[in-house]
């Protein structure tokens, strides 16, 4: 079964405020999917189609098998949400809105309270569990929220944002617990971010976003065949040959342009039989972030075209 | 009807308003004073104020024959308990429904705690009607609360005083099951109905004044002998006020749905 599955989505606010367009994508069950874009993208409005909580103005869409226009309780049984507006009671302690949050979703109260102790161990946050959560620092909420969405044990997670206002440390034991989770226990996540590093280290799968237009969807491999799928090399040498295309930089670095690994071996041999000496070689595919820009860039100038 | 769910969201709602002593004191204080010092007041000016009868006579033949026997001082006190303090007594079921309904409706949105109870697997119908439920406990409890102190105040005074009892007669009873719980409900409703619009706690209470302008025009009519409230008048109110309230109640659900609350 697929996990979700967005056909044609849309969703209109306004006659003229389109906040998603056409979206289509699916889903397989336990991908760590990356849904990028910059703010305002349609992300959020995504989420929330696909918890029933909008109502698409086009299109249709499916999470497990539920249309969550028509049956949204039978959604939020199988997902745990985190977004920014989702925040927890603060005259409760943290262990106390555990078991609330356990409770509201049919678990009792013994289950919640053994479930939120394993959760506050895992989290780090077992020496707060009996302070109130005003007490806590945003760090501290946000992975409280993390164990707050897990409570029910969700087939899926919607994440907006969960590393958003978190310093490096923080963001760092959120995005291990993400991996870890969706490694033991197979849940599928649903990451929106917009912090592009952290999504290459956790994500398998990823859709980019602009404008409510869903720009690509793939695993890496095929958003780097969007763009450009050879490698770049850089090389320091004292000597270049006549007539390699290279790309000088500063401080004596050139960078080439390769289809595949095979391609390093022969230049550098070039380098060396024409008596150079080599310094430095690297080789390196493109990342997500120069990826998300460039293709983010194509679509601004496309639409300058248009214009 | 109610699955254990719900009552989870009730029973947080309502230690949410005693565990946030700002709210709960204003719910306590104003019983407080309507149904305790008020009453108490009237009793003591009775007592040690006989000069001030004379006003108060005029107000005593207004009273049917069958209740003009006796004690000038106990009748007053009779007038003052079963006619004039029935109206009186409204306010606290209206002003606690509505600091409970607004910190539970748009207390939550305002605290941005709401949208994380809409993820949980309620229907939002179900989630509306705990929420009704919790504000309605809460009102009817502070009103018997209120209104068995407020008893037994009276009667000590009375004990103390003239050392004769006097008896709650059988509006109180109406007041007590019907129309208390029924304008309840409609101050709740009111709140809820304005929940989706209000941003903050306060802009939402403030909703639950419309409700007291009719109590106090009413109470303003006992004084001045307008209109007197006996049994079937109450039980008139009661019954109107409990069609209002099923009738709002019916047709403020079709209002909501998950977009509007988020605007």
């Amino acid at each position: 079964m697929k996990a979700v599955i967005a056909n044609n989505l849309s969703k209109n606010f306004s006659q003229d405020k389109k906040a998603l367009d056409g979206v289509s994508f699916t889903l397989e069950e336990g991908a760590v999917f990356g849904f990028l874009g910059p703010n305002g993208a349609g992300k959020t409005t995504t989420v929330k189609l696909l918890n029933g909580m909008l109502m698409p103005t086009a299109g249709t869409c499916r999470v497990f098998d539920i249309d969550p226009a028509l049956e949204p309780e039978q959604v939020h049984k199988l997902s745990g949400v985190i977004t920014e507006h989702a925040q927890m009671y603060d005259n409760l302690t943290g262990f106390q809105n555990l078991i609330f949050y356990g409770s509201i979703f049919g678990i009792s109260v013994d289950e919640s309270r053994k479930r939120a102790l394993t959760f506050l161990d895992s989290l780090d946050l077992v020496d707060a569990k009996d302070q109130k959560l005003s007490a806590y620092s945003t760090g501290m909420r946000q992975r409280l929220s993390l164990a707050r969405a897990m409570i029910h044990k969700p087939k899926i997670l919607f994440l907006d944002e969960p590393t958003s206002g978190l310093d490096p440390e923080s963001a760092q034991s959120v995005n291990n617990l993400i991996k870890d989770l969706a490694r033991d226990n197979g849940t599928t996540v649903f990451l929106c971010t917009h912090q592009l590093r952290y999504a290459q280290e956790i994500c398998t799968n990823y859709g980019l976003i602009d404008e409510g237009v869903l720009l690509a969807v793939g695993d890496i491999g095929e958003l780097r065949a969007m763009v450009f799928s050879g490698m770049t090399i850089t090389i320091k040498a004292d000597y270049y040959p006549e007539g390699m295309s290279i790309h000088r930089n500063k401080d004596g670095y050139c960078e080439i342009n390769v289809q595949s690994e095979d391609e390093i071996p022969p230049i550098i041999r070039r380098i060396i039989n024409g008596g150079g000496n080599v310094y430095h070689v690297s080789a390196r595919q493109l990342s997500l972030e120069e990826i998300y820009f460039t293709l983010i860039e194509r679509r601004k100038e496309k639409r300058r075209a248009k214009k | 009807m109610i699955n254990p769910m719900q009552i989870a969201l009730i029973k947080k709602d309502l230690r949410n308003i005693t565990s946030n002593k700002r709210l709960f004191s204003v719910m306590l204080i104003v019983p407080l004073a309507l149904a305790v010092v008020l009453p108490l007041m009237f009793i003591l000016l009775t007592i040690f104020v006989p000069e001030g009868m004379s006003d108060i006579q005029s107000l005593l033949d207004l009273l049917p024959q069958s209740a003009q026997t006796g004690d000038p001082g106990h009748m007053v006190i009779n007038l003052v308990l079963n006619n004039i303090m029935p109206v009186i007594f409204l306010m606290i079921p209206i002003l606690t429904a509505s600091v409970m309904a607004a910190s539970s409706f748009v207390g939550e949105k305002e605290k941005r705690t709401l949208e994380t109870l809409l993820y949980c697997p309620l229907s939002l119908k179900q989630i509306f009607n705990a929420k009704i439920l919790a504000s309605f406990i809460m009102s009817m409890m502070v009103s018997f609360i209120s209104f068995i102190t407020m008893i037994l105040v009276v009667e000590t005074a009375m004990q103390l005083t003239m050392g004769s009892m006097i008896l709650p007669d059988i509006g109180w009873l109406i007041m007590m099951l019907l129309v208390s719980p029924a304008v309840s409900l409609i101050a709740i409703i009111l709140i809820v109905r304005g929940s989706a619009k209000a941003q903050s706690m306060e802009e939402s209470q403030q909703r639950g004044v419309f409700l007291i302008l009719p109590v106090i025009l009413l109470a303003v009519g006992q004084f001045t002998g307008i209109m007197l409230v006996n049994s079937w008048l109450l039980l008139g109110l009661g019954i109107i006020c409990a069609v209002i309230a099923l009738l709002a109640m019916k047709s403020s659900f079709r209002k909501f749905n998950y977009e509007t609350l988020f605007k």
